[in-house]
């Protein structure tokens, strides 16, 4: 019998404002084969309406942390926007700088298959 | 009335590699080693209606993952059965606390009881041994009969102001219940808060922490609660046994839509601002008609 693919999908903002600097909570998924972050942005406010980039960061020890490379552009609206991730070894956060200014309310999801 | 599995079934279970650990009583209800998965056990969060923004303070919990206990100076230690353990994290926020949730409903009200080999540590961003970082950790049942209305929680005080604790506590005080939205359907209550606990008595016990921030070992915990008595009737870790039975967990009105529920859930809080960690091996759920 064939067996299924592990998958699993984290919350890892939910709600949450993204401004000045922020990072995603760190997340253990060494046993993940591909990944995915997702964006929801819920609402759009502050006195300037920017997009806000996102950075894939990977870590060995899920405390000193490097970007892998990968980015994603959140428009200040509501919508959804992903990143797609593979060979990122044992952990994965999103990271970024929001522009002065700015502030949207979001949930970010980390989608993980085996 | 015995209620301990019958002598074959022990047999079978003492020759079942992982489970033969195990002292389940006669029915598993699950038993589950994260070896292929997280097991069911989801994200806890406190309850909201219209707006997440009706989510209480300190109910925002986050998901529990997977881990196979990679540290920064010696790498991946791995398990105690296999690779993957279970993992819940809380914020590094002192206070911070993190709930990981098994959904089920009862099917008779007689015994039941909770296993796991658990470990539990901080994140190793010291180099020496932070035995007082974790505040707490324990296991409770959400879970409502037809008449009654409980959330028994047994939890381990291992560190308070600084200090080593190492207390098993209780929960019998009766946390604020606080309506949620306009519907009447919902209300949620602030119960991780860290008070309102009562000692079970004797049940000081020290726990293995090892010698470094980044070495964890695995330890046994047993917890016996009869669900129509509602009362924890015993406690196991290691080698230790306690008898909670004359105490009795705080109790709420039955609440609406709740009729069956059998939650099994497990948390860790942090002391410092600092994460804290409760890494489950294993969890074996059993019961008795």
């Amino acid at each position: 019998m064939a067996t299924l693919r592990e998958s699993y999908t984290a919350v890892v903002a939910r709600n949450v404002d993204l401004v000045d600097v922020w990072a995603t909570e760190p997340h253990e998924c060494a046993w993940a084969g591909e990944a995915l972050f997702f964006v929801r942005v819920l609402a759009a406010g502050g006195k300037k309406k920017q997009v806000v980039r996102a950075h894939v960061q990977v870590s060995p020890d899920g405390m000193h942390w490097a970007d892998e490379g990968r980015t994603l552009s959140v428009p200040p609206r509501a919508g959804v926007s992903f990143v797609r991730v593979s060979h990122f070894g044992g952990w994965l956060r999103l990271a970024g700088k929001a522009p002065a200014g700015s502030k949207l309310r979001v949930m970010i999801y980390l989608v993980l298959k085996a | 009335m015995n209620v301990n599995a019958p002598a074959f079934t022990r047999d079978l279970l003492r020759a079942t590699v992982g489970l033969s650990r195990f002292d389940p009583l006669d029915r598993l209800l699950y038993y589950t080693d994260f070896g292929d998965g997280h097991g069911g056990f989801t994200e806890t969060i406190g309850n909201y209606e219209g707006t997440l923004d009706t989510i209480l303070p300190g109910m925002d919990f986050r998901p529990p993952m997977l881990s196979n206990y990679t540290m920064w100076d010696t790498g991946t230690a791995g398990s105690m059965q296999g690779s993957y353990a279970l993992k819940l994290a809380t914020r590094p926020l002192a206070g911070s606390v993190t709930a990981a949730t098994k959904r089920l409903t009862w099917r008779t009200l007689g015994k039941v009881r909770l296993e796991c080999f658990f470990g539990i540590k901080s994140e190793a961003t010291e180099m020496i041994l932070t035995e007082t970082d974790v505040r707490a950790f324990g296991i409770l049942f959400d879970l409502q009969s037809g008449d009654r209305r409980l959330l028994p929680r047994l939890r381990y005080l291992n560190a308070e102001h600084g200090k080593l604790v190492g207390q098993w506590q209780i929960k019998t005080d009766h946390p604020k219940k606080h309506a949620i939205g306009g519907s009447g359907k919902t209300a949620s209550i602030s119960h991780y808060a860290p008070v309102g606990y009562t000692a079970i008595p004797g049940a000081r016990q020290e726990l293995c922490q090892n010698e470094l921030p980044t070495k964890m070992n695995w330890h046994y915990l047993a917890a016996t609660f009869d669900l129509a008595a509602m009362r924890f009737t015993e406690v196991r870790c290691n080698d230790c046994v306690y008898d909670p039975s004359g105490i009795a967990p705080f109790e709420l009105p039955v609440w609406p839509n709740l009729r069956g529920l059998l939650n099994t859930i497990f948390f860790v809080e942090t002391a410092v601002d600092k994460r804290a960690f409760l890494y489950l091996d294993s969890v074996c759920f059993s019961a008795a008609d």
